[in-house]
């Protein structure tokens, strides 16, 4: 009979990262139906009748619209998915394979944003391809939007995370996320500009993630590049490193 | 005989009940050894298996793991214990070939290694045809057998199984058992399982532990156990669901399933018993000495 070994070892920090993320990746076997439905038909369609009903108000609300709307295909399909995919593992009792692994919730926590990330970015780059030459509004992309993609997808997965591990029901955890949605599709200047709103949905919108996403896209999909890009890059990743945290503490969290 | 695990006063409350999941529980479980935990739903086993691999916390009382308590260090728990929750739910959106890889991998092994295990596992469990088909499109019983290979995925030297054979046919619950058996013999594998299925799993138990209301009442080997009841003979009863019939009086039954009841009735009065039964309303009866169920109905019902 053999003894019991009592040094066994998981995989170093980064291995569990890869192993992970490949695990994560797996998810498009089921998310590339809401990706295309909700991540690019729906923007697409919202940018076609937002933009010809903005066309009579000048370039800037074009521009508006269209980057307004690579936004909402970050919030419709990518923080949608997460939250799904996340209040599944919660109520299927996939927490609890991921728990008895000898695996970081840290590792877990970026495997599953960064997957995310990448199975957003097809429906990124159809919305950002079609939707100027659909209005008619041409783009001049800075090559800072390698940076800034990554950057406004990985905090819309961590909020949708975070609303994954926090409603009492599954059910629950969908309806919350899709009223954000529409909330933060609506609030400050995603998709309408900032003088075409009342005031106090401008001062709200200072608390979404979506307006420093959309501002952030505006600058390197329209220009100019300002400072104001270095401040919304900060709050991004500021939204994406509390969302994370949180959501690796609710895992942590036993079951009391 | 080394202890694996070492758990002491458990206690568990539940939020808003004011009776213990788990009351005061103490006991051992030794390297290399079978133990089969036995008890009606809601005794307490899933609650205590949970508190032993980490998911939930103890309202009082410790588990220890190799000498060390689990709460507070998940790795610990993880990088030893192969667990295997109650419902088999599917494993992502992974195939069979990949689940059972990359956990095997997480736990440890090469990749060369974790390649291999994931063929030997495949083997064992009889599931080479389904290594690339996804978990979610799997059969019940085929997912069970998937979760089983989770479990043991990596070489775990401990395995926690929470109904091991549920939902799974005849010819599936045996290669559990064959299989736990083998891993138990050639690797030395301490392997604790919870099951209704206890006259199968007579067959590979060594010790039993029997729960009832949240409270451990009988811990030991089941041909310790047994001699408390050795005066006592089991007589099953069969009837259609809808008709039960009327029992003399003293005699207590347990159901098994609906037009299945089983009594543990003293040996001397069995002959007395038999002919005051009605015998009109049985589609038939057996009178048998004591099993592991038996133990289990003496104990827990």
């Amino acid at each position: 009979m053999s003894t019991m070994p009592l040094d066994r070892r998981g995989q170093p920090i980064l291995v569990q990262w890869w192993d992970l993320f490949r695990m994560e990746l797996t998810n498009w076997r089921w998310s590339w139906r809401g990706s295309l439905l909700q991540g690019t038909i729906t923007p697409i369609f919202s940018l076609l009748a937002l933009g010809f009903f903005a066309r009579d108000s000048g370039r800037e609300a074009l521009l508006y619209v269209v980057t307004g709307n690579i936004v909402v295909s970050l919030l419709f399909g990518t923080m949608t998915s997460v939250e799904s995919r996340v209040s599944w593992l919660r109520f299927q009792g996939g927490l609890d394979y991921v728990a008895t692994l000898p695996v970081r919730r840290s590792a877990f926590v970026l495997a599953m944003v960064a997957a995310f990330l990448l199975l957003s970015l097809p429906s990124v780059v159809i919305t950002a391809v079609l939707g100027p030459l659909l209005l008619g509004a041409p783009v001049h992309i800075h090559p800072l939007i390698l940076l800034v993609i990554p950057c406004c997808t990985a905090p819309l997965a961590g909020v949708g995370a975070a609303l994954g591990m926090t409603g009492r029901t599954q059910q629950a955890s969908g309806n919350l996320t899709f009223l954000l949605m529409l909330v933060m599709t609506a609030l400050g200047p995603v998709i309408v500009p900032p003088d075409r709103l009342p005031g106090f949905m401008v001062f709200l919108g200072r608390f979404s993630p979506a307006t420093y996403a959309a501002s952030a896209l505006r600058q390197v999909m329209v220009g100019p590049v300002t400072m104001r890009l270095l401040v919304d890059l900060l709050v991004l990743c500021a939204v994406t490193a509390a969302s994370m945290a949180w959501v690796g503490w609710r895992m942590g969290r036993q079951e009391e | 005989m080394d202890v694996v695990y070492a758990i002491e006063n458990l206690t568990k409350f539940y939020p808003k009940q004011t009776s213990p999941a788990n009351n005061n529980i103490s006991f051992e479980i030794r390297q290399g050894e079978i133990f089969g935990f036995l008890g009606d739903n809601g005794a307490g086993k899933t609650t205590l298996v949970r508190q032993m691999v980490n998911l939930l916390r103890p309202t009082s009382g410790c588990v220890t793991l190799l000498g060390k308590p689990v709460v507070g260090d998940p790795q610990h728990v993880a990088a030893h214990v192969g667990y295997m929750p109650q419902m088999a739910h599917a494993l992502n959106n992974m195939a069979v070939g990949e689940a059972l890889y990359f956990t095997a991998h997480l736990r440890g092994m090469s990749r060369a290694d974790a390649l291999r295990e994931r063929d030997a596992l495949l083997e064992l469990w009889q599931m080479g045809a389904l290594r690339d088909k996804y978990s979610t499109r799997l059969s019940g019983g085929e997912r069970r057998l998937l979760r089983l290979a989770v479990a043991m995925a990596g070489r775990m030297p401990v395995l926690i199984l929470d109904e091991p054979t549920n939902e799974l046919a005849p010819q599936r619950r045996r290669l559990v058992w064959d299989v736990l058996s083998q891993i138990n013999r050639e690797r030395g594998t301490t392997i604790l399982f919870i099951t209704h299925d206890a006259i199968e799993a007579e067959k590979v138990i060594q010790r039993v532990g029997i729960m009832r209301a949240g409270e451990l009442v009988a811990v030991g080997r089941p041909g310790d156990l047994k001699r408390h009841i050795d005066q006592k003979l089991r007589l099953e009863l069969f009837f259609a669901p809808d008709a039960p019939p009327q029992l003399p009086a003293g005699l207590t039954p347990h159901e098994l399933q609906p037009g299945h009841w089983i009594a543990l009735i003293e040996r001397r009065e069995a002959s007395a018993l038999l002919e005051r039964l009605d015998l009109e309303g049985l589609d038939d009866f057996r009178l048998y000495s004591p099993t592991l169920e038996d133990l289990y109905v003496h104990y827990a019902a």
